[in-house]
């Protein structure tokens, strides 16, 4: 990793992090540099990849340690949130009453853009993702895979500086993965990162870099694991 | 489009499809307000035509007026022996005006069947009724209701009078609980030899000895004379009343306003709360999107506002549109339900009510602020 790219980097120091005191570390001094482009994170189920992402969000806080967005501050840091983040959970990623146009309206708007790069990057990548023809619609009117490609799009409007996805093609068919693969692969240019947590196999060669979150667990979650 | 007229703009929405799939929701707080304004307002209102009824009663009477009676009766020392009476009010005649009337114990009835007290009043009494005295005739009706000026014709046991109808004004008025004739002194001997009530109506002069004094003294005189104490009736007994009624207002409004505010914040509250568990992925995926936590709890705020005060107000109107209705059913007198004369649901009770239902509406939404501070992160997971 050169210098500018350790600068463009997502860092995480010494993080800690669980949900309910006196119980075990879900995330337990972790150390890693996260460098422009697509890293995937794998793991078994609870090994604490959806809450590594969520504390790079800043949706979570640490117990102790420190994350370092490539802006230079805090994942809450105003203009990180606002503009250079974006989010994909697992699942209800849109407002449930709005049309997909205005999710990402709204999104857009909320990030700052004007109505016109809205507007313009809206249909870029909706079309990318292949569900212009459904901008107009609910979200409940579309298929489970329609509707994480409208997720995907409302994050990539705003092209955020670093992408977040937890599980974007859990449950969907291999149509709908190689869309998305498709356009995360589009979207990854310069200093921008894609972190996706995932056991899906079928992303693994999108990825710059494979994060085995498995070998952060303790032994005795390992062996939980494999249980 | 501004981000923020986006986010009103689907909040609003948002709120919209849940009045509309829970009209429960919107309904119960509309209910529970209105009810709650309209008790606390029918009640404030009930006060203010109390106070109102007991002005008028002072405004009638007079603040500086004292009424004194004592009964003569036939078997009496002094009606055998001096016929007229010794006037034992006499020192009050420097600080005041003093007219000193006989109420008999007789009633006249009109040619109109109208049934009458019957006074009379000494030959130095004239000086007093001036006004109401005309060269047609001596005797007087005292009546609010009667035809004024008319000339009618009384019968007092068998005996025929004519006298004219007069309004009773100033600080006569407190003599006439009733429509009365007041005839001279001597016009009816054989019932004023059955006794009579000694009736004294005085004014003090504004910057003479105050009312209590007055009555003090008039308690004293008699005292000394070892005689039973008259009646005394002042303005004293009567503004007594009204700073009681006034004291038990402000009770009431404070007890009032204490209730409203907690029911509204308690029964708000717990419907907030609700909702918001029932929003809580919803408003969480605002936030990850960048929606400031400040618009969904204003948004729970001006919902719990607008909800209160649309209800607040329509109850408050509706008591205002039943006013005469209602409060005439109870007993109130005309003059005192007409709005006209002074409106209570302008007054400034109502601005109290309002602020009460308002504060009860903020402190209801103060469970969704502490909701909104969870991390977006514990709540998407």
């Amino acid at each position: 990793m050169n210098a500018s790219s350790d600068h463009a980097a997502l860092k995480c120091s010494e993080v800690c992090y669980r949900y309910v005191p006196d119980q075990p570390w879900i995330i337990d001094h972790f150390n890693h540099a996260f460098p422009p482009g697509i890293i995937l994170i794998k793991g078994a189920s609870g090994c604490g990849k959806s809450t590594l992402l969520r504390l790079l969000a800043g949706y979570l806080t640490p117990a102790s340690g420190q994350i370092r967005t490539p802006l230079g501050g805090g994942p809450l840091e105003r203009e990180y949130q606002r503009r250079q983040l974006g989010f994909v959970f697992q699942q209800l990623n849109l407002l449930p009453l709005a049309t997909v146009m205005r999710n990402l309206t709204l999104a857009g708007s909320l990030a700052g853009l004007s109505s016109s790069e809205i507007s313009e990057r809206a249909h870029k990548w909706l079309g990318l993702l292949g569900i212009e023809a459904f901008a107009g619609r609910l979200p409940k009117s579309l298929s489970g895979g329609q509707q994480q490609r409208a997720a995907i799009a409302r994050s990539l409007v705003k092209e955020p500086l670093v992408l977040l996805l937890d599980e974007p093609t859990s449950g969907l068919d291999d149509l709908n993965t190689r869309v998305i693969s498709r356009a995360l692969r589009d979207y990854v240019t310069g200093n921008r990162i894609c972190i996706i947590s995932s056991h899906d196999a079928r992303l693994e060669p999108i990825a710059h870099e494979i994060l085995d979150f498995n070998r952060f667990l303790p032994v005795e979650r390992h062996l939980e694991a494999l249980v | 489009m501004r981000s923020s007229t986006l986010i009103a703009s689907y909040l609003w929405k948002d709120t919209w499809k849940r009045w509309f799939e829970q009209p429960s929701s919107p309904l119960a707080r509309l209910f529970v307000t209105g009810l709650l304004v309209l008790v606390a307002t029918a009640i404030l209102v009930a006060f203010h035509l109390m106070e109102r009824t007991l002005r008028e009663r002072l405004e009638r009477f007079g603040l500086n007026t004292v009424l004194v009676r004592e009964s003569i009766t036939p078997d009496s020392r002094e009606l055998i022996n001096f016929g007229d009476g010794p006037d034992r009010l006499a020192p009050l005649n420097d600080s005041g005006r003093k007219l000193r009337l006989r109420q008999l114990f007789v009633r006249g009835q009109t040619e109109w069947q109208n049934n009458l007290l019957v006074f009379t009043y000494p030959p130095d009494g004239i000086r007093f009724l001036t006004d109401y005295l005309t060269e047609e005739t001596p005797m007087i009706i005292f009546s609010d209701s009667l035809p004024e000026d008319a000339l009618v014709k009384v019968n007092v046991n068998r005996q025929s009078l004519i006298a004219q109808i007069r309004r009773p004004e100033g600080w006569i008025r407190p003599l006439v609980a009733e429509d009365m004739l007041l005839v001279p002194q001597g016009t009816v001997p054989d019932e004023e030899r059955l006794g009579y009530i000694d009736t004294t109506v005085f004014q003090r002069n504004p910057d003479g000895v105050s009312v209590s004094n007055v009555v003090s003294a008039v308690n004293a005189l008699y005292a000394a004379e070892r005689r039973t104490p008259p009646q005394v009736q002042s303005a004293l007994a009567l503004v007594r009343e009204w700073e009681k009624l006034k004291d038990k207002q402000v009770q009431w409004r404070n007890i009032l306003a204490g209730v409203l505010g907690l029911t509204l914040s308690l029964v708000y509250g717990s419907i907030a709360i609700l909702e918001f568990r029932q929003n809580l992925y919803v408003s969480a995926l605002l936030r990850s999107f960048g929606a400031p936590p400040r618009y969904l709890y204003f948004r729970h705020l001006i919902e719990n506002a607008i909800l209160a005060n649309v209800a607040a107000v329509a109850a408050i109107t509706a008591l205002a549109l039943l006013h005469s209705t209602i409060f005439g059913t109870l007993g109130a007198s005309k003059t005192v339900v007409d709005l006209r004369t002074a409106n209570p649901y302008l007054s400034p009770e109502m601005l109290v009510i309002l602020s009460w239902v308002n504060i009860g509406a903020f402190l209801s939404s103060l469970p969704v602020a502490f909701g909104l501070r969870q991390p977006v992160g514990s709540i998407l997971s």
